[in-house]
């Protein structure tokens, strides 16, 4: 070998033997809730192999029968970063969502710390805000409507930006990944349940195909659910004039402190998120509410708390009902957008659902809703 | 859109045949309970110590109509002879035979009423195929009910003044599900959805009867809320076994060390 050649040799194969390559990233379990301890190793595979053999791994995924989801998307999604010849991307996930969201969807990505409120864990199968209300048959899925204007929008007032520069493709991978991290996380949890709380010692395949069955079904059916947008729209009050809305808002207002909506009690007596329940309680306190995930961390007294939360990955992170007078709305400030927060509720948290679902009536009707839609929105403070 | 045979179905209805075959041979069937009866399980549970004082819980929501109320904790609840209530006692055992009077006796409400602002009872089960959640409004304020059973669809529902609903849960549950009031944050209840009637929840005397169990070997789940599975020296988990015979099969009383009640 000529010297050059030598020298090129050795330095290549120096610089591969420092270039080592890494293992490729697994979905994290799901055990937050339990101490270390509470489970042990065989538990943990237990669990882990059937989700494997079912869903694969965040670089390879896999869609079980029946389950409804566009591998081909979830291909595009999964992996790592990386494009072909032509410049079509791949590892779509990796590159805009795992910074918060993680590698497993749950929301607990290296940025997740800093923020407030904390990225979404979709491994509940929960999503706050949905034009779809909470029935047997859905369990209040979002539409796919509702993740591609979440992922166009972006969420004001989160760190959750728009990812309209995407292609439509793009989207549409990203919100099927977001339902293949839902439908493998909550087939998790009740893994989980089966094992650890209830102490089976074998996971028969077919009760864990029937569980990914089962929420594979709400994504699919998640229509049933939907508060039609046009049809909403029907029943909004005429507003061409200023004294129609005036009337609209002061009707609004009057429904806003009604005993039966009660939106008060919450958003406080002006819109301003200081209702008697987010706001300091008679004993000194701060009386705080709390979306489901952190909930889990709250134990009846402080000690408690400190106990539970230290369980998870993120520290307790209380929630605060919405000031009107931003005018900014997490789930978009258009009427509709507030129609349908007030109408189905905010799926996780404690905003209830105000409108009709299915055949169950709710304590406002449409046009009543429309008026504290205007009432709401007449509080901005620009 | 049809599913597919899933195999332990498959398998289920193999073995009712093979079963029907093996009793056509006269080789030994499966334990069949109408064959052998029925029976009740009894029992009671005894705070063996001196419970602490409840503590007085923050009403500080809707004072004019709930402050007039004692509102206490009511996590531990120990009668004056020491009787330990609101013990959740249920059938572990996966697949075990109803009775038909059960079954055709069945309450088809189980009500949990919001009176003098807290949840009335504080621990209750559900048969969730036989019976629905009868949720009802007695107080003069507005009340509001929620819950997110794993799994089940969540619900979080306003009851106007006078108000009620019907709530049917669509799956069992391995725990009693956390039931809570975002109006008046100090109300809690629990609720257990299971898959069939053998479960009771220990009175205020700390007795408890699970009517017309199928005679045979079961295992049971004790369940409190102050530490969740009931391990005790003799029941690891919170599990004990039990040879149901037809007729009463009593557990006696069951005391309880206050210790065991203690998250170490």
């Amino acid at each position: 070998m000529g010297r050059v050649s030598r020298v090129l040799f050795v330095c290549s194969a120096a610089l591969l033997a420092g270039c080592s390559f890494s293992e490729p990233p697994e979905f994290r379990s799901n055990t937050e809730g339990f101490e270390p301890d509470e489970i042990t190793p065989a538990q943990r595979e237990e669990i882990a192999f059937p989700l494997k053999k079912l869903f694969g791994t965040p670089d390879e995924p896999a869609v079980p029968d029946g389950v409804g989801l566009d591998l081909a998307l979830l291909q595009m999604a999964a992996g790592p970063i990386r494009s072909d010849i032509e410049g079509n991307p791949s590892g779509v996930y990796r590159q805009h969502c795992v910074a918060c969201h993680g590698i497993s969807g749950d929301g607990t990505g290296p940025c997740a710390e800093m923020l407030n409120p904390y990225p979404r864990d979709f491994r509940r199968g929960v999503f706050k805000y949905t034009s779809t209300y909470a029935s047997s048959a859905t369990q209040g899925k979002p539409v796919w409507e509702d993740l591609d204007r979440i992922l166009r929008r972006g969420m004001p007032g989160t760190s959750m930006p728009s990812f309209e520069t995407l292609s439509d493709r793009e989207i549409g991978a990203l919100i099927e990944y977001v339902k293949y991290l839902s439908v493998r996380g909550q087939t998790e949890a009740q893994l989980v349940d089966y094992v650890v709380r209830a102490g089976q010692r074998r996971l028969e395949m077919d009760l864990v195909l029937d569980e990914v069955d089962f929420f594979a079904g709400h994504w699919t059916r998640a229509a049933k659910s939907l508060v039609d947008p046009a049809e909403a729209e029907r029943h909004a009050p005429a507003i061409d004039t200023a004294e129609q809305l005036a009337a609209s808002i002061d009707r609004g207002y009057e429904l806003y402190l009604s005993e039966n909506a009660r939106c008060y009690t919450c958003h406080g007596p002006n819109g301003e998120g200081d209702g008697e329940q987010a706001g300091l309680s008679a004993d000194g306190e701060p009386s705080v509410l709390y979306d489901d995930w952190n909930k889990a961390k709250k134990g009846a007294t402080p000690e408690e708390t400190r106990k539970r939360a230290a369980r998870f990955r993120l520290p307790i992170q209380p929630l605060r009902p919405r000031d009107f007078t931003t005018a900014t709305f997490r789930g978009g400030g258009e009427p509709i957008d507030i129609y349908w927060r007030i109408h189905v509720g905010i799926q996780g948290t404690p905003m209830p659902a105000s409108g009709t679902a299915g055949t169950t009536p709710g304590v406002l009707a449409p046009e009543q809703i429309w008026d504290v839609v205007n009432y709401v929105r007449s509080r901005a403070r620009w | 859109m049809k599913r597919r045979l899933s195999r332990r179905r498959f398998v289920a209805r193999t073995a009712v045949a093979a079963g029907a075959v093996a009793a056509g041979l006269h080789l030994p069937a499966m334990v069949s309970a109408a064959a052998e009866g029925w029976g009740d399980l009894t029992g009671r549970f005894l705070y063996d110590g001196t419970p602490p004082e409840r503590r007085k819980l923050t009403v500080d929501k809707d004072i004019e109509c709930c402050g007039k109320f004692d509102i206490r904790d009511e996590s531990l609840m120990v009668g004056p002879d020491g009787g330990l209530a609101n013990v959740f006692v249920y059938v572990r055992s996966r697949g075990v035979e109803i009775c038909p009077e059960l079954e055709a006796s069945v309450e088809k409400d189980v009500l949990l009423d919001n009176r003098d602002c807290i949840f009335i009872p504080h621990c209750m089960t559900i048969w969730y195929e036989k019976q629905q959640y009868y949720v009802v409004n007695s107080d003069p304020v507005a009340q509001n009910v929620a819950f997110t059973p794993l799994g089940d669809v969540p619900v979080n529902k306003i009851i106007p003044v006078g108000g009620e609903f019907r709530h049917q849960f669509g799956r069992k549950q391995t725990l009693p599900v956390k039931v809570a009031c975002n109006y008046h944050p100090w109300e809690s209840a629990y609720v257990l959805p299971l898959d069939h009637p053998y479960a009771a929840v220990s009175a205020a005397d700390g007795t408890f009867t699970i009517p017309k169990l199928p005679a045979g070997d079961l295992e049971f789940q004790v369940w409190h809320e102050k530490i969740g599975y009931l391990d005790t020296p003799q029941w690891t988990g919170g599990r004990f076994e039990m040879t149901i015979q037809p007729g009463t099969n009593d557990l006696g009383t069951v005391k309880i060390d206050p210790a065991w009640l203690v998250e170490s």
